[in-house]
Formats: structure tokens, sequence, C-alpha cells
């Protein structure tokens, strides 16, 4: 019940049902021959895992899910993997995902695919802007870039405003006004310095937060047995 | 020897919980017991995966339950169907009678071969 995050009432019920489960199935054994010992044994190693079964006894969807193993499921969801509005994890798929694989509408992280906003290592952004080392996207800013609007160190685009090295279609005497004013209003240092701010913002919030409930849901399960924590 | 996939068996075990229940009330552990001896060893669902679904079947008030005195003074819960569970599984027996007719039209009729029936199944 550690992990299955009932109250108290579910929590009762739900062990008094497994327990006549494990007592009908150890009765059923011995009535085929088996020791006590080893019909114990076996209508345990039969049951499961206590974290497997916990967590599949967790509410579908909650408001908060955070996990220590597996996949995390919720409105804000934080595990090793996780999926929900707000996701934080190795592997997040969300909204809003944070983690090492972000993939979502708005995603941080190491390798982050994205639909609108993407910041990241690897950082892509099917409709909207990628930030990061290497980005993909409508516009994209970092080191290697390629997009519409591209700008950075190595850039591929329509337009490059700017770009140590860059491969544009458009030169600053035929490129469309529109795109002249958009990379324009991107390329300065100020608006650059605006997306690093909030990189490191969105960094300095998220980590900490994973950090901090997860090690709480380790500390939880450890007070309840400590010979369930590996 | 051939194994049912998990990805087959996605979104048919609750109807396959539905319709043990058709028959009359029953517990979790003999709830387990007949689908193993209904799949004929096939497949065989673990309680790991039945206990989750038949409280979520209950959340979803396409079952109740209700406690019950068992051997040894032991407190037992058995679900039954309600008359929207059996609303839902007349339901989904007609898509899967509709489904099946389709697909054994498209593979034609007994093609496969298949598994003998063993004691221990592939378990879920």
């Amino acid at each position: 019940m550690v992990y299955a995050k009932r109250d108290e009432k579910d929590a009762t019920n739900i062990r008094t049902e497994l327990e006549d489960h494990l007592l009908q199935k150890i009765s059923d054994l011995e009535a085929k021959g088996c020791s006590h010992t080893d019909a114990v044994f076996q209508a345990i190693e039969d049951h499961g895992h206590p974290r497997t079964v916990g967590h599949g006894l967790r509410k579908r969807f909650p408001w908060v899910d955070v996990r220590t193993h597996g996949t995390a499921r919720g409105f804000i969801a934080i595990g090793p993997k996780a999926i929900g509005v707000f996701a934080i994890g190795g592997a997040a798929l969300g909204l809003f995902a944070f983690g090492g694989c972000a993939v979502g509408v708005f995603t941080l992280g190491g390798f982050a695919l994205a639909l609108l906003l993407s910041f990241g290592g690897f950082s892509a952004a099917l409709f909207g802007i990628a930030y990061g080392g290497f980005a993909l996207g409508l516009v994209a800013i970092g080191g290697f870039t390629c997009g519409i609007v591209a700008i950075g160190g190595f850039a591929i685009g329509l337009w490059v405003p700017h770009g140590s090295k860059a491969i544009s279609y458009f030169t600053s005497e035929t490129v469309p006004v529109y795109l002249r004013y958009f990379g324009g209003l991107l390329a300065n240092k100020h608006s650059l310095m605006v997306f690093w701010g909030v990189f490191i913002a969105m960094l300095a919030i998220v980590l900490p937060i994973q950090g901090l409930l997860t090690n709480k849901e380790y500390q939880r399960i450890k007070r309840a047995d400590p010979k369930l924590v590996e | 020897m051939s194994r049912l996939r998990k990805q087959t068996l996605d979104g048919k075990v609750e109807t396959m919980l539905l319709s043990v229940l058709e028959d009359g009330p029953s517990y979790g552990y003999a709830i387990i017991q007949e689908l193993g001896q209904r799949a004929e060893g096939i497949v065989q669902l673990g309680e790991g995966t039945v206990y989750p679904v038949l409280h979520r079947l209950e959340e979803k008030n396409l079952l109740t339950s209700s406690w019950r005195k068992a051997g040894n003074q032991r407190q037992r819960k058995y679900y039954r169907l309600t008359r929207k569970g059996r609303k839902v599984l007349a339901e989904n027996r007609l898509q899967w009678e509709l489904l099946s007719r389709v697909m054994e039209k498209m593979l034609g009729p007994g093609t496969a071969v298949l598994p003998q029936p063993k004691p221990q199944g592939a378990r879920i």
C-alpha cells in the first residue's frame, strides 16, 4: 500500500482483499501437495513485486504523481519516465515537458522536441522557436541552427540575420520585409539575453522541484519499510 | 509456440472480466481462476493485472462490490455486474462479433494453427 498511495479506508479494503487472495492461493497450493513454506513462497512470488502491484493500484490520473521507478502519470508527473500536463523526468511527454528527453508543446531538455518552443542541447520546434546547441525549427537560435529564420554560429536558413558562417537563401537586399523585421526582433542582443535568461530560470525552477519531490517520495517509502527501498 | 501479444489484449481485459461476472457474483481469486480456465492456458492474467482493472470497473460503476464472510471468518470482496456493466458487456460483445466476422473474411477461416492448451500459459 505504500506504493499505491491510497487513503486509509481504501488501503485497508485493498489490503483485506489481497490478503484473502493470498491465503486462498496458499490453501489451494497446499491442497495440491505443496508444503506450507513452498505454498507461501509461490503465492508471494506469483503476486509480484510490491512496487508493481502498488503502482498498478494507484489512481489513474491524479493531480500529482511522483514515482521513483517506472512511468509517472498525472496532471503533474515526476519520475524516471513521466506523462502528464507538466511532465518532469528522464523521459518526459506532456504539454510542458522537462527532462533528458522531452517531447511536448513546450519543452526543455537535453533532447527537446516541441510543437511551439524548445530549449535544449538538441532542440527542435516544429512550428515555433528552437533554442539550443543544435537547433531546428521555424525559428532556430543557437550554435548550429537550421530554420526559416536561423541565428547562430553556423546557420542555415531562408534568412540568416546573423551568423559566423551562414548559408542564407535571402541576402540583406532581397529578404522580404516581414522576415527582416522578424529576424531583427529575435537577433538582437536583448532578445538573445531574454531567451538565455528564460532557459536558466526554467532549469533553476524545474531541477530542484524534481529533486525535492523525488527525494520526498523515496524517503516516504523508506520510512514505511526500509526493506522496500533497493 | 505462439503467444498472445500484450498489444492484442489491450482493451480486452475489461470485457473478459465483465463476461466472467455475467454468470453471477464472484471474488478476485475465483475470477482469475475462471479466466485461466476459459482462456485454456493461452493467456493467464495475473493478480497484478486483474485487481487494478476490477477496481477501475467499480469506479466506472460497471461493477459493484460487497463484503461477505469466507472460510476461517475471512472477509471476502465479491463483485457483481451492474445494469450499466451488462449494457457495456452487450455492446462489447456485439463489437467483437462484428470484428471477428470482418477478420474472418479478410484472413479466411481456419488458416492459423492454434497453440495447444497448456497449464501455465503466457502470464500478463
